[in-house]
């Protein structure tokens, strides 16, 4: 939120480092957080720039066809005032199974809050249902919100409808959408397009909009851009800046910013699912000796074009694996923590066929990989690397 | 004009076939790793496929696989000559376009259960590439997907998601099969999912305004 007290004219640079705090893993869904902690340049309509350092801790819970996301923001400005925002928000999705082929519905909800300083406070609570239809690179959805939003006083009712379309070619989408909001006496309507382009390292984001047959909302044109780039498996950097425009529902208040940061993240964000956690089965056809244990397989990209091995396997002294991608001549692990072993190595983008092997025993097909009967009498994993 | 072209024709006939037989009598030095009995055969198995213009790694691949894990030349033979028939079908079905890569993709998915007709259509939903969809589609019933269901998925999102984003519904099905999940229900929750990120994505990974 950027109540109407907060909205002194504040320009500032901005930088942001996040830190990633956990990854839960509960019954069929996933769970991350994150903190940010960083510094902000701003300035709202009609106000002096300023500068504001703001930590942001966020928490999502997602499984397939639903996600939940809380996220908070204390923002403390150069004036020594501060600013408290919060918002959940939650999306459910119908299984393909409840409507017709093509289309989807979708229900959000999204409630809110935030205060500034001692004298200004928000909220707001509203739900939006979406029928979406989704064709092969592209798709369309029409929609409409409803809810209730206060600021100090008697909660206004909020109604939005709206329309859209969005196109995919390759790594772009492009979004075009219409809305109208009538949130009490204020009403407006915003045209506008977006395009988010993710290649390699690099997502983008823009968006162009204008806000047109307003009263009390404002009128112009609003653009913002984003990009992400990720350094590694836990870090990313990001910038943003632009022009957004007065928010009512929500309480923000137009205006110009800038900023750019640091993302951590964690390497545990995926659940590590086992595949296959029973110990693995004797192989007639694979050597001989050796204990039976559960080994499971990760294969994580690393950089240019190698893959990193690892093998979670109570190993005594060696792990090895053999692959497509060795000859099928064995490779050695180290050691690489308790019960971890990793190697980097090249391996092409596809299938590949592997195999590990503990301590000398048997060659089997590790957790982790889908397994197949190997021709030889016993069994293979199958793997895929992007 | 006929005599003309015979006179051109017949030496370049003859230096291909020349060469032909040179490049067969090369035989790959990583196929000394099998015993002696077992090496010619698998050899000429790798020529014959080479002739047919399919992939000969793969076929090397596999007996090798055979060597390191110390089966009979007999069940090493017919696992290189199995593949070799499933390198044919797979690019009967994908195309004679199709890459080494996309064709031992389509031999592992057809081997799985996946039918002819289904990498075909594979073929004309999607531009791109057809080695992680095909990845993903054997993998899928390797896990017990049932193939209709794997196929009916994967053919939904080939056409527009990306390779990762393939391997990321693949992960969900899988996370959810280990966590109990009847596959096919995992499959048709996960493709449901993977459908709607392609128009939420931007929204999410957009840095937060101050």
């Amino acid at each position: 939120m950027r109540p109407a007290a907060a909205a002194r004219h504040v320009w500032t640079a901005s930088l942001t480092a996040a830190t990633s705090l956990l990854a839960v893993r509960a019954s069929a869904t996933q769970t991350t957080g994150t903190v940010d902690l960083g510094v902000s340049t701003v300035r709202y309509d009609g106000f002096l720039p300023s500068g504001a350092g703001s930590l942001t801790p966020a928490l999502t819970w997602r499984r397939p066809g639903a996600a939940v996301t809380a996220r908070g923001t204390y923002l403390r400005f150069e004036s020594g005032r501060r600013s408290l925002q919060g918002l959940i928000a939650a999306s459910l999705f119908t299984p393909s199974s409840v409507l017709s082929h093509r289309w989807r519905g979708e229900l959000s909800l999204s409630a809110g809050g935030s205060s500034y300083a001692d004298f200004a406070s928000f909220w707001h609570a509203t739900g939006e249902a979406r029928l979406q239809f989704v064709a092969p690179g592209r798709g369309a959805w029409i929609g409409g919100t409803g809810g209730r939003t206060s600021y100090g006083r008697a909660p206004r009712p909020v109604a939005v409808a709206g329309i859209g379309v969005w196109a995919r070619r390759s790594w772009v989408t492009v979004a075009l959408s219409a809305t109208r909001s009538i949130i009490g006496d204020t009403a407006y309507s915003d045209v506008g397009s977006t395009i988010h382009a993710s290649r390699g390292r690099f997502d983008l984001d823009g968006s162009l909009a204008a806000r047109v047959s307003s009263r009390g909302a404002g009128h112009g044109v609003y653009g913002e851009a984003s990009t992400t780039v990720t350094l590694g498996e836990r870090t990313a950097l990001f910038a943003s800046g632009g022009r957004y425009p007065t928010d009512p529902v929500s309480g923000s208040v137009a205006g110009r910013y800038a900023s750019a940061g640091l993302r951590l993240r964690t390497a545990l964000l995926r659940p590590r699912a086992s595949r296959d956690p029973q110990p693995l089965r004797r192989s007639p056809a694979n050597g001989d000796g050796g204990a039976d244990v559960t080994a499971r397989l990760d294969v994580q990209p690393a950089s240019e074009g190698t893959v990193r091995v690892v093998v979670h396997a109570p190993a005594e002294a060696t792990v090895e694996v053999a692959g497509d991608f060795t000859d099928w001549r064995p490779v050695a692990l180290r050691r690489a923590g308790e019960d971890v072993w990793e190697g980097v190595l090249r391996i092409p983008s596809g299938v590949h066929r592997v195999n590990v092997r503990i301590d000398g025993g048997r060659w089997t097909a590790p957790a982790g990989t889908a397994h197949a009967e190997d021709e030889f009498g016993g069994e293979v994993g199958i793997v895929a690397v992007p | 004009m006929t005599t003309a072209v015979t006179r051109t024709a017949l030496p370049l006939l003859a230096a291909l076939l020349v060469a032909g037989r040179a490049t067969a009598q090369q035989t790959d030095p990583r196929l000394e790793r099998l015993d002696a009995a077992t090496r010619p055969t698998v050899a000429a198995l790798v020529d014959s496929a080479r002739t047919a213009f399919l992939p000969t790694e793969p076929l090397v691949q596999r007996a090798l696989e055979g060597a390191t894990k110390r089966a009979s030349g007999d069940l090493i033979v017919a696992a290189v000559r199995r593949l070799a028939v499933d390198l044919g079908h797979a690019r009967d079905a994908l195309g004679s376009t199709a890459s080494a890569a996309e064709l031992t993709a389509g031999a592992a998915a057809l081997r799985a259960g996946a039918s002819p007709t289904i990498l075909a259509q594979l073929r004309e939903t999607r531009r791109e590439a057809l080695t992680m969809p095909l990845a993903v589609l054997a993998d899928l019933v390797a896990s017990g997907v049932p193939v209709d269901s794997a196929a009916a998925a994967v053919l939904a999102l080939a056409a527009r998601v990306r390779d990762a984003e393939l391997v990321e519904f693949r992960r969900a099905v899988e996370r959810d099969i280990a966590l109990g999940a009847p596959p096919a229900a995992a499959t048709a929750a996960a493709a449901t999912a993977a459908d709607v990120r392609v128009n939420a994505g931007a929204r999410q990974q957009r840095p937060g305004r101050p």
